[in-house]
Parts: C-alpha cells; structure tokens; sequence
C-alpha cells in the first residue's frame, strides 16, 4: 500500500524542486533590495520603541547635518501609517514611474525622499490596505515588510553616501528586525529617547530587541531635552531626570541633547529648513559628527 | 508547498494556476512519472498569504512594475506624478524640436535639447557645480529629458570656461545653438545679400539646417531657399 511508505523515507531520495518558482522570486526580490542598496554606502535606522518621541524630526535634521557635511543624502520614511518626513523637509510631490523604478522627491541639499506620502492624495488621507489586510489584519506585517522591501528596492536612490530611515512608533517589535534582515550590512541604529523615565523603559525595550536582532546601535539622542527659551533665548532644564542613567546601563554613546525649541518646531510643521548657523542645527552637526567617527573604521 | 506522489516516489511539478474564485487560487500539480493530477484549492487566508508576498505562483510573465505590490494594496488608488510612454517621450520631444525651430519657443530648454541631439551626446558629467537655483529649475523638467537637458548646459559651461551653473548660465545655453559651418560657396553667396538684413538671413537660413539636420549650411541649400529671399541678390 503506498499509504503506508515512510514519507522521511522517501523525501531523502527525492531532489526538491522549485517549479512553482515562489521561491526564486522571493530571492528575486532580495537580490532587488541588495543591488539598489548596494549604491549606498551607509544605511542608518532612525528608531524608538515609544512615540511622540521625536524620530521624523530627528531623521530629517540628521539627514540635513549629513547632507551640509558635504554627503549625498537620502531619507526613506518607514512610518508607513503616519508619514511625515516630506512634510518636515518641505517637499510635496508624488512618485513618478520610470523604467528604472520610482522616482523620489528631491529636497533640501539634493536629498532624495521617499515615502508613504507620496501615495497619497492629501495630507489627511490615511493610508487603507485592501486586498489581505480586507481579509484579517494578521496580514498586516508580512504586507507592510513587502512594502518596505519595495521601497527599498524599487525606488532609484541611485549612489549615496547615506540613507537615514525613518522608523515608525513601536519600532521594536517588527521593523528594525525587517529592516536589518533586508539589509545585512545595515551600518546601525540611532535611538530617539527623551528625559521621561516612562519613555525610557520602553526606550530600553527597543534597544535589547534591537541587539538581539544584531543590530548595532549607534547611540542615543536625547530630545525634549529641556527647552529654549523663545523670548531670551537661555536654555532651562523642566525634566527631573535624563538619559545618563540608560547610556551607563546599556553602554551606548550620548550622540546629543536637542532641547524643545519654537524655531525648530515652526520649522518642522511648516517645512522650513532651520539656518545652518542656528543652534539646532550646530547640536545636529555635532551629532553627525559623532556618528561619522563611531562609522570610521568602515570608510566612505 | 509542494506534493509528493506515494506512488512514485517523486514530487509532483507544477503545472498550472487558475482562479476558481473569489479570493482562492487553483494550482495544479501533476507527477512526472505516472501523470497523475492533484489540484490544490487555496482558502482566502492562503491567497492573501501569496499576494501579501508579492509573488506569482508559476512565475511572472512580465516583471515585476516599480512598487507594484504597493500600490496594488493601497485601498484608495495611488496618486502619481506623470510618467511618460516611450511614445510620449518621443512626441514630447518632437514637440520641444519644433519649439526650437520657431522662433521665439516658449521651453527655457528646448534649444539644448536639440543641441544636445545634434551632439549625440550620452551622460552629464558632473565636472560643473550646481547652484541651488539651478538645480532647482532642473528638477522640473521631465526625468526622462533631465540628464540630456544636464548635459546641455554642462557642455555650454564648458565651452564658455564657467565652473558654476546658475539659471542666468541655463538661460545663456538654451541659446547657444553652437557654430553652423558655412561651405565656401554659401558664404560667398550669404555675402551676396544686403548687409542690413543679412544676419537675419543668415540666422534663418542656419535655421532651416538645424531643422533638417544639417551640420553645415551648403550650396544647395541656399539655392533651395533662394525663394524665400528672392530679390535679395544672392
């Protein structure tokens, strides 16, 4: 009775075969992310397991320290349900289709800027998946990974020397890890934190799943770090506590402190780019600064 | 997934996919040695699962489009910047010849354009700096005129020993038309017309050229146009 056949038995005798050909097509697409990747020489996640902590902010200003250093910039905004980065750079626009892939937004400093936002038709209009996420929304992730994936792999980034990507809220548990499995050589991860304790437990969260992933992480930038003062301009301390106790703990560098500032936040809701010589600008330089030397050792 | 035939003792190959209905897929395998078929049905959670991939069991016919996946499952339709057929290209840039041929064209590019496709030229070089404003006005030209157009005024930098493009550069190049030679025989007979209006004869005869594709402005060509300025003594 054939029924009864030891199927291990025979599945060892047997040569697999991918004649559907699913498989080739999933190593299709990887192989697409790695040669578009490839063009790029450093690849940076900008992530925090908490929101409202400042990430978008904090890409497009690292983006545009990179990019007044002289650098070819590129920022791809992962925050597929909440894009903001075009909006913060001041660029609107949409994807056009070329043979060769999408074409990105070009912004500030030539930067070239991809996103969810320029699917859309307005500001206001929230992004809706049909088809799998119709059927159940456990399908949520395994679609969102594709379209991260084509968003890496389908958008003409062409050569750069950095792209800095914007991660969504509640990073920790599933994008850094698509991410980093898209990208092996990802070059790390800069964290977004602010002074609150509540933040930071959440913060610390994000930063052992990250490292368990084998992400490296490039350090901590602090925000809402106390606030500029809009009439006089002095910078005052409200937070009781800061980041020093979770950089000891987890032996991560303190990239910088940006303080709440009218300037910064004007500038940020109405796409403005803050002057290089204003004060948030400096304390990005010098963050990218030290991002620059942790990298060293892998020259550009 | 795949089917092993008991029988035989081989996988079973794929053979075919249809779409039975809504949400499901029907995909057929079949074993090489015996021939017998097996169909496999896919529940609307196994669909989603390949769609949410990305993949086409069987294989693709045509490749994969740029963020095919993407827009597919956007619920409300993509919103996209104007991309342009091969055809389109081609008409587009027709029209920008034209423009360039009529005096007076209103495309800030379009005198490069033929420039450049006189020149045959490839890729833009990059020796020259951009300023912002420049690059800016560059932007919005279509992309798949961009690089030429680049090339244009990169070139009439070049000529003109400019290291910085500016918009006042970009304006300077989408008039220069380059040197049109003149043979012997033309130029004796361009010095023929009246010298009050011989640079608007010369300028229209070179003209004519340019639109027929002629590097040169011959003999034959100023006795073809002699029409136009009959009575002019040439």
């Amino acid at each position: 009775m054939t029924a009864e056949k030891d199927l291990k038995t025979i599945l060892k005798k047997i040569q697999f075969s991918d004649d559907a050909k699913v498989m080739a097509q999933l190593v299709d697409q990887s192989l697409a992310v790695k040669v578009r990747m490839g063009a790029i020489k450093r690849k940076i996640v900008v992530m925090s397991g908490k929101g409202g902590v400042g990430k978008s902010m904090t890409t497009a200003n690292l983006s545009l320290a990179f990019a007044r250093a002289g650098h070819r910039v590129g920022v791809l905004d992962v925050d597929l349900n909440g894009p903001c980065i075009p909006k913060m750079l001041g660029v609107s626009g949409r994807f056009e289709l070329t043979p060769e892939g999408a074409l990105p937004l070009i912004g500030p400093h030539r930067m070239k800027i991809a996103s969810m936002a320029l699917f859309l038709s307005s500001e206001a209009a929230p992004v809706r998946w049909k088809g799998p996420m119709e059927l159940s929304p456990v399908w949520l992730g395994l679609m969102e990974m594709n379209v991260i994936r084509e968003f890496m792999a389908d958008v003409v980034w062409g050569e750069l020397d950095y792209l800095l990507v914007d991660l969504p809220p509640g990073a920790a548990a599933d994008k850094p890890p698509v991410i980093a499995g898209f990208l092996p050589e990802l070059d790390g991860a800069v964290v977004v934190t602010t002074p609150s304790e509540v933040t930071k437990i959440v913060v610390k969260k994000s930063i052992h799943y990250a490292r368990d992933m084998g992400i490296r992480m490039l350090g901590l930038v602090e925000n809402m770090s106390g606030a500029h003062c809009p009439s006089c301009g002095a910078e005052v301390h409200f937070a009781v506590g800061d980041s020093n106790d979770i950089v000891n703990e987890l032996g991560l560098p303190l990239l910088g402190r940006i303080p709440c500032d009218r300037s910064l936040s004007e500038a940020c809701d109405r796409g403005q780019v803050l002057a290089p010589d204003h004060p948030i600008s400096r304390r990005f330089d010098e963050i990218v600064k030290k991002i620059e030397t942790i990298l060293l050792p892998k020259s550009i | 997934m795949k089917f092993v035939c008991m029988k035989c003792e081989a996988f079973m190959g794929f053979e075919s996919v249809q779409v039975p209905g809504e949400q499901s897929l029907g995909v057929t395998f079949g074993c090489p040695q015996c021939g017998a078929k097996i169909a496999m049905v896919t529940n609307p959670g196994e669909t989603a699962m390949v769609n949410a991939l990305g993949v086409k069991i069987g294989g693709r016919v045509t490749p994969a489009e740029p963020m095919e996946l993407t827009r597919q499952t956007l619920k409300e339709e993509p919103v996209l910047a104007k991309s342009y057929t091969p055809v389109e290209q081609q008409k587009i840039l027709e029209t920008e010849m034209t423009k360039t041929k009529a005096s007076g064209g209103t495309c800030p590019f379009s005198g490069m354009i033929a420039q450049m496709q006189g020149e045959g030229s490839t890729q833009p070089t990059g020796q020259v700096k951009w300023s912002p404003a420049a690059r800016e006005r560059i932007e919005r030209v279509p992309s798949f005129m961009r690089p030429m157009i680049e090339m244009g005024v990169e070139s009439y930098a070049r000529k003109m020993g400019l290291s910085d493009i500016t918009p006042e550069v970009m304006d300077a190049s989408k008039n220069d038309q380059g040197e049109m030679a003149w043979a012997d025989g033309a130029i004796a007979r361009l010095d023929n017309i009246p010298s009050f209006i011989r640079p608007m004869a010369k300028k229209e005869i070179e003209r004519i050229a340019r639109e027929r594709g002629q590097t040169q402005v011959s003999d034959a060509l100023m006795e073809e146009t002699k029409s136009k300025f009959i009575g002019m003594g040439y």
